[in-house]
């Protein structure tokens, strides 16, 4: 990610240069998007209900929080399979823990609301740091540690709920936090933009997210400089699970139940994609989280305006795959020239 | 490729110990059969061995196919999803000759097979095609085709099962014997022989240690790298054709959700067997070994009464133990 520091510029940037370059940095992704939504705009004015509007908003909060933990993780040069089980599993034990407590002290709503978002929030600290110690002290494939992470935590949610629903969580939680609009915004995307703004502070401004650059970059080399890697590797994967965590949260708050069948496979495959949409290499060093947060809100645009379209269900499988696949391949043909320019 | 090889002087001092690590996952699922047949003795009959056999022949088919793509640094996310679309694809065309037209079974089943057959080539064509024509990382491209194959899956049959599949179809990939031998382990046989073969006795096969091990080197070396990377996820998809037939055998309809979890079995047999995802170490062994562990570990919970979401946990630890015993054994050697 440095590498255009060193690039030397003897002389001033014109104007082309400059946006071109630009251009490079930021990639096709926000032309598709207003490509798309002036397509929208002609086609279907549906699109722009306030309704519409807001259900588009509140999936690109869920699908940017979770596509955020897991940039940092491909950032390390890992991957997490498990986002999908971590947040099905946050559902059920968080609805679980409140149901319980609600029964048990009906008066005090607020301590029922707090601790059973902090054992929501236990699960993803559990599960991140089975994950991360895994990957950075026994050096096993994050490939394969996520993978039995995810058998481990969806088993466990299955377990626990039987796999049927779990209610009795307070009302207020659902009606004041996850259905509800604060300054006329689902309360969802205020919490994404937070936790964005978030980890954006951390990539560009700390010591935490310069590491996990280097690490990422080249772990040996980050090693040998004195970053603790191990530590760190452990610190992202937790931060990673964390993040599926609290879209667990929200989507169960604003579902109003707990599920064991929450955000599952199709989540994780979703964030992953979204990833590496907005340009996140899967070996590692480059990703910013502003572009990840791009990548979910075309995903949610793109899956939106495809319902709007009455576009056949299995039929917006195909159509989510080719783009995926062009998108990168695209994206991977720019760098090329780039390159031999 | 071994140290043992490498430095010929050390080779005794490790012989005794690298053997031991080496002999770790055998000794594993012995200790497990054995284990489970303390609470259960039925595990270690003769019966229950076959069905084990028979059971693995499917996994190890799956496994193999991804092996071929992992040796080359890859995965297949799509292959479960391929196995669903070939299922109903073949069965629709079976049921649909066999029914109307009044054509022989025999030529239905060609024509279905055939039909299976093409539809996996196709997705493993794309496969081929993104990773290494357009250098689509394997995770992205496979992700994209997962989708596809998911939808053409569901499309063409509406998401519903396609009953009907001919008696003699299932007969011929199912309940069939050859000198009393069940055709599942037959056509698994078969197919791990072969592959045996292409990967040790062929440029192809070789290549694809080569490509997994250092893609440099391979280039360098003038090997066609984009052309056998393309093959390698054809044949993938090829191998997962075999097992989408012999699955739609045994169920005797097309279905739509047959894939389900092979993706993720078939990756974790083939790792815990010994195949590196780093690319370049593995071989049909791995997969064989891989796939009787996992096979027989769910029997043993099936036979012994492990509740079915207390198993996916067992599951998940069990990965993560034997990744991280192959690791050692890896990294010893």
């Amino acid at each position: 990610m440095n590498v255009r520091i060193l690039q030397a510029q003897p002389h001033p940037e014109t104007g082309l240069e400059r946006a071109s370059r630009v251009a490079a940095t930021v990639g096709l992704l926000p032309i598709l998007l207003v490509l798309m939504v002036l397509f929208m705009a002609v086609v279907e004015q549906k699109f722009f209900g306030m309704n519409n509007l807001f259900n588009v908003l509140r999936s690109t909060s869920f699908l940017a929080i979770i596509a955020a933990g897991q940039m940092l993780v491909l950032i390390v040069g890992g991957f997490d399979l498990s986002v999908g089980a971590v947040i099905a599993l946050t559902s059920t034990v968080m609805a679980k823990a409140m149901a319980l407590l609600s029964a048990a002290m009906p008066d005090q709503t607020a301590a029922v609301i707090i601790l059973g978002v902090l054992a929501g929030l236990g699960c993803g600290v559990f599960i991140g740091l089975i994950n991360g110690l895994c990957v950075a002290f026994l050096r096993i494939s994050p490939f394969m540690v996520t993978l039995g992470t995810l058998s481990i935590a969806t088993g466990i949610g299955l377990l626990l709920t039987n796999g049927i629903p779990v209610y009795g969580m307070p009302d207020v939680f659902v009606k004041e936090f996850g259905r509800a609009l604060w300054f006329g915004l689902p309360a969802t995307v205020y919490v994404a933009v937070a936790l964005i703004a978030i980890v954006w502070f951390i990539q560009q401004r700390t010591r935490l997210g310069r590491y996990i650059y280097a690490i990422g970059g080249n772990l040996q080399a980050a090693t040998v400089s004195g970053v603790p890697a191990t530590g760190y590797l452990v610190l992202t994967y937790v931060m990673c699970s964390v993040l599926a965590s609290i879209t667990g949260i929200l989507m169960t708050a604003r579902l109003g139940s707990g599920q064991a069948t929450m955000g599952g496979n199709v989540m994780m495959l979703q964030s992953i994609a979204a990833a590496v949409i907005a340009g996140v290499s899967l070996r590692g060093g480059i990703g910013r989280v502003e572009l990840v947060a791009l990548g979910a809100l075309f995903l949610s645009i793109l899956t939106n305006a495809m319902n709007l379209l009455r576009i056949d269900s299995k039929m917006q499988l195909v159509v989510l795959g080719i783009i995926v696949v062009a998108a990168v391949a695209l994206d991977e043909l720019g760098k090329r020239r780039r390159v031999r320019d | 490729m071994t140290d043992a090889a490498r430095n010929p002087a050390e080779a005794t001092t490790f012989l005794t110990r690298a053997t031991l690590i080496q002999a770790l996952l055998p000794i594993a699922l012995v200790l497990m059969v054995l284990g489970f047949t303390i609470f259960e003795p039925r595990v270690i009959s003769a019966d229950n061995l076959l069905n084990i056999t028979i059971q693995a022949s499917y996994l190890v088919i799956f496994a193999t196919a991804q092996m071929v793509v992992i040796l080359t640094r890859g995965f297949d996310l799509s292959l479960g999803n391929t196995v669903s679309a070939v299922s109903v694809t073949s069965a629709l065309v079976m049921t649909g000759m066999a029914g109307a037209n009044g054509e022989s079974v025999a030529t239905a089943i060609f024509l279905g097979v055939l039909m299976g057959a093409g539809v996996g080539l196709a997705i493993g064509l794309f496969n081929g095609f993104a990773v290494a024509w357009l250098r689509v990382n394997p995770f992205v491209a496979t992700l994209g085709s997962f989708n596809i194959a998911l939808g053409i899956a569901t499309m063409a049959s509406d998401g519903r099962p396609v009953f009907n599949v001919p008696d003699e179809f299932s007969r011929l990939v199912y309940s069939g014997t050859v000198l009393g031998i069940q055709m599942p382990i037959i056509l698994a046989a078969a197919v791990l022989v072969v592959i045996y073969f292409l990967l040790n006795y062929t440029v192809f096969g070789r290549s694809l240690y080569i490509l997994g091990a250092n893609p440099r080197a391979a280039t360098v070396a003038g090997l066609p790298s984009r052309r056998y990377l393309m093959m390698a996820y054809m044949l993938c998809s090829l191998i997962a054709v075999v097992g989408a037939l012999m699955l739609t055998g045994r169920t005797g309809s097309g279905e739509p959700n047959l894939g389900g979890n092979l993706t993720l079995e078939s990756i974790a047999a083939a790792v815990i067997g010994g195949v590196s995802l780093r690319g370049g170490l593995g071989g049909v062994q791995s997969c064989i070994l891989g796939a009787l562990f996992i096979t027989a570990l769910s029997n043993g919970m099936n036979l012994t009464r492990v509740d079915g979401y207390v198993q996916m946990i067992v599951l998940g630890c069990v990965i993560i133990l034997a990744i991280f015993l192959d690791r050692l054994r890896t990294s010893r050697m």
